[in-house]
């Protein structure tokens, strides 16, 4: 007889257990990764090339708009390489949020069909999304050699850090929004509208010390640092504000908790209400 | 006898129904009266005072074993509990109360083709779908060419599905269900779609899962001959509650009386 026993009972709480099978579960997130990378392409002439155009032109127009037209303060870089670095990182973040929250109703027949950890679905939505940033960085670092700038060497370190940062506020966010979606469908008509607002909270198209006084505001907001950090480490706008970084971490850390706490916590129901 | 492989201890499960008074579905309604008296709407509309609750038992006390190297059928009319059980056992859907064990892996065959991507080739799906069972890669790798041989579709291993006939679609789906390596295999209605040589095809591998691979299948069907050819036991569900549990042959005929009341 196996040795494996599987015990069904009516209510089971958070357990480090549920961690370990996500991680026997590690082929499955790849594969949902591999397939949504796979079928979004797929039927299009350019393919992945998307990945990169989008936040391309979007810098250009903003660069025409906002950099040449209204000239926005740029802190002494030239607009469009400041504008893209913001953009890369704030889409990274926007599409990895708005995926994630539209997941579980996305992959509804697989939900109510067959057993697996839930998270892994938006785990792979997110890695999708980092796929994408990873491919429209490659436009980052061909602007940087064209602009002539060299980033600092703690970039090797403060990056990846500033990543992780992204990844975790998106996909904690993402969590709690997604359970919040089973039940009510009104998450997917308020999201695009308040990632659109948070984009104007948020220094992408301008320099953070723009707001003057109130900037600690902003502080709370993980992209702010992140945002105002990347540009910092790769294009020396300003001094790296380490505390600036503490805080977005403390904030994501706090918020990722709380979003897997929420999803753990309706998660056996999904199949009942979505 | 040994010790059985599926314990199932006074398992029940609530559903709580909402009846709705489905005024706000009419739009002429909402606009009449979200200027008379907004604070009214809203109220009902969150406090959800219009309709009435109603709570309901989709399964109360249902308790059985299962052995090992068993098929068992489950057989009820529609709305008896037979999928509901199915949820559970496949730990989609929790528990009210009670409890089960199974001392084993479980596998789910709930519905043919589940997780399949129109777009995908053939090939990409079985990688997908395995995955999505839980069936690991280098397993898959082991048995492609077994998944492809009894699906029979060889020819279009590499074409989109969306492309396949519907015949194809689901004898590929089952295929890939069918060399899952789990303990036991749970099956809900495969055999109501596609045709009689395939129905046939899909009952020689089910017989060959617990006859000679000593695996244990729980079987769902409205297709009595199908339950009768695999099953030597079965258990009938009506209302949420096991009324019989014994010889196929029996429990059938005992199905088939309930129906004619």
């Amino acid at each position: 007889m196996s040795t494996q026993t599987i015990v069904i009972k009516p209510k089971k709480l958070f357990s480090f257990s549920d961690l370990r099978e996500v991680w026997d579960y590690r082929e499955l997130l790849y594969f949902f990764t591999w397939r949504d990378l796979k079928v979004r392409y797929k039927q299009t002439v350019v393919g992945v090339l998307w990945a990169v155009f989008q936040p391309f032109i979007t810098m250009v127009v903003f660069s025409i708009f906002f950099g040449r037209l209204l000239k926005v303060p740029s802190d002494g870089v030239p607009y469009p390489i400041f504008v893209y670095t913001g953009l890369i990182f704030w889409q990274f973040f926007a599409d990895a949020l708005s995926e994630t929250s539209n997941v579980l109703i996305v992959n509804q027949a697989i939900i109510t069909k067959v057993y697996f950890p839930r998270l892994i679905l938006p785990l792979s939505s997110v890695l999708t999304k980092f796929i994408d940033f990873a491919i429209a960085a490659t436009i980052l670092a061909g602007m940087m050699l064209y602009y002539g700038y060299t980033p600092k060497l703690i970039a090797l370190f403060t990056i990846p850090l500033l990543l992780v940062i992204t990844f975790m506020i998106s996909f904690g966010i993402g969590l709690f929004l997604s359970s919040v979606n089973v039940k009510y469908r009104d998450i997917r008509y308020i999201l695009p509208f308040f990632i659109q607002l948070l984009m104007f909270l948020t220094p992408v198209i301008y320099p953070a010390g723009i707001a003057g006084k109130y900037s600690w505001v902003l502080a709370l907001n993980p992209m702010m640092g992140v945002i105002q950090s990347a540009r910092a480490v790769l294009l020396g706008t300003t001094i790296i504000n380490w505390t600036l970084i503490g805080i977005s971490l403390g904030v994501t850390f706090i918020v990722m908790l709380f979003g897997i706490y929420r999803f753990k916590k309706t998660e056996r129901y999904f199949a009942d209400l979505i | 006898m040994e010790h059985p492989i599926i314990e199932i201890k006074n398992i029940g499960k609530k559903y709580t129904i909402r009846h709705d008074v489905n005024k706000y579905g009419k739009l002429s309604y909402v606009l009449g009266n979200i200027f008379k008296n907004p604070i009214q709407i809203l109220k009902e509309k969150f406090l959800k005072k219009n309709g009435s609750k109603e709570i309901f038992w989709a399964l109360s006390d249902v308790s059985f074993e299962v052995f090992k190297g068993e098929a068992v059928g489950v057989i009820g009319h529609n709305g008896a509990g037979k999928s509901t059980l199915l949820k559970i056992l496949s730990q989609i859907t929790p528990p009210t109360k009670g409890e089960i064990k199974i001392h084993g892996t479980v596998g789910s065959l709930l519905e043919v083709g589940t997780g399949f991507h129109p777009e995908l080739t053939g090939r990409e799906n079985i990688f997908l779908n395995g995955a999505i069972l839980g069936i690991k890669k280098k397993d898959i790798i082991r048995k492609f060419n077994d998944i492809v041989s009894f699906a029979g579709v060889e020819k279009f291993i590499d074409t989109p599905v969306k492309h396949y006939s519907s015949g194809m679609y689901v004898r590929l789906a089952f295929s890939v269900a069918a060399h899952m390596e789990s303990d036991v295999l749970i099956v809900d209605e495969v055999l109501a779609v596609g045709d009689a040589d395939f129905q046939k095809q899909c009952l020689t591998r089910m017989k060959q899962i617990t006859e000679n691979e000593g695996r244990t299948i729980l079987f769902i069907s409205h297709n009595m001959t199908a339950i009768k050819n695999l099953c030597k036991r079965s258990v009938l569900l009506d209302k949420g509650r096991v009324i019989m549990i014994g010889e196929t042959h029996e429990v059938i005929e005992k199905y088939l009386h309930t129906h004619t009341e």
